[in-house]
């Protein structure tokens, strides 16, 4: 029925907008090596149960993969756009831990997130009007409360042109 | 007659149309090149809207200035955001930023380095441990099974003399008749009795 797997709750959109873990621009791939049994690679797959959805929705550019029973001990490694390797071992740590020294080292900090979304806001000022794809809104008739689209109703006599133009005529 | 609807898109005037319109796409042009002309049009001559010279040669002194303005206007704008893109990206501030960015990625880099290095040593340390215990088991496991190897020759020696000395007992073809004599001559009793208290009593009759 509507719960699918052992934690339905990462599924929700909720769970997912609440990752907190947005990569540098640098940051294009990122691997986790880690084992499926064993106490030591248990923050490991913990991270990768709970934390990877999290950050693959923020991260939708970012290529993730998981490697399995490769490994004598858990790792996880990024792969930046200069070619650098970053290597972050995770043997015995904690998967809030992990996710946190991954935030530290290669997350974007908060001011810069700000300045980003300031940025966002300026750049779209929702009391433009224009074409659906940059503004909220084409025309004053789209809003609620406002006179309709004489498209789809007819305007009141006293509203058209043409009565007004008649009007100041017989008046003159 | 008919209601015909203005120009918006054929999909948009199909789903806004009402009852009584006619849905008719209105197309400029009509009529092809042979066709004849209109009966309501037959002698007409098209004459352009009249002009005033005067008022044409101040009102184009007034356009001409009012497009330089705005065209200027415009041209100031664009530039503005164009430059403001230009020091976004290749701008003094944007280099010390890259700089910053790059000396800070450096130091999260020599942290993530050292956190690496600590988590080797504890587990060079661990390892070591292990291997260590594992030592230990192995010893203590042959140690324990020369112990019982022992125990078994042990055991083995004491059966073996206790076996030689009753063997002192045995009756072989030697002694046979000797025994027999022995044995006749020297009935035994395996009677006895036992009361509720548990007192045995041996000194029975022999019939």
């Amino acid at each position: 029925m509507p719960m699918k797997g052992r934690f339905p709750i990462r599924r929700t959109l909720d769970y997912l907008q609440k990752g907190d873990i947005i990569f540098k621009n640098r940051v294009k791939v990122m691997t986790v090596n880690y084992n499926t049994h064993g106490e030591l690679s248990d923050g490991a797959r913990k991270f990768v149960f709970f934390n990877i959805p999290q950050i693959q929705y923020k991260n939708p550019w970012v290529q993730i993969m998981m490697f399995k029973n490769m490994t004598p001990s858990p790792f996880l490694k990024f792969y930046l756009d200069d070619g650098e390797q970053v290597l972050v071992d995770v043997e015995g740590r904690d998967h809030k831990q992990i996710s946190q020294h991954v935030k530290k080292i290669l997350g974007k900090s908060e001011d810069v997130l700000h300045a980003e979304a300031q940025a966002r806001m300026q750049a779209s000022n929702p009391a433009n009007f224009g074409p659906k794809k940059y503004c909220l809104r084409e025309c004053i008739c789209e809003v609620e409360g406002q006179v309709p689209c004489p498209s789809t109703t007819p305007l009141p006599k006293e509203m058209t042109g043409k009565y007004r133009a008649k009007m100041a005529e017989s008046q003159e | 007659m008919f209601h015909v609807v203005g120009r918006r898109s054929a999909p948009v005037t199909r789903l806004l149309a009402s009852r009584g319109t006619v849905l008719v796409d209105s197309v400029r042009g009509r009529k092809s090149r042979g066709d004849p002309v209109a009966k309501s049009k037959e002698g007409r001559i098209k004459v352009p809207p009249p002009v005033d010279p005067r008022e044409m040669v101040v009102l184009k002194d007034r356009y001409t200035e009012y497009q330089l303005i705005l065209k200027a206007l415009r041209l100031e704008f664009r530039e503005e955001v164009l430059r403001k893109k230009f020091e976004e990206e290749t701008g003094s501030l944007a280099e010390e930023r890259a700089r910053q960015d790059a000396e800070e990625h450096r130091a999260l880099m020599l942290w993530n380095q050292e956190e690496n290095l600590r988590l080797l040593k504890a587990r060079v340390l661990r390892i070591q441990k292990e291997e260590e215990e594992a030592e230990r088991i192995k010893m203590e496991a042959v140690m324990k099974l020369e112990q019982q190897q022992q125990e078994f020759i042990k055991l083995k020696e004491k059966q073996v003399l206790q076996l030689q000395e009753e063997a002192k007992n045995f009756i072989t073809m030697e002694n046979l008749d000797q025994r027999i004599e022995e044995a006749l001559d020297h009935p035994k009793n395996y009677n006895f009795a036992v009361d509720r208290e548990g007192r045995v009593v041996r000194q029975t009759v022999l019939q």
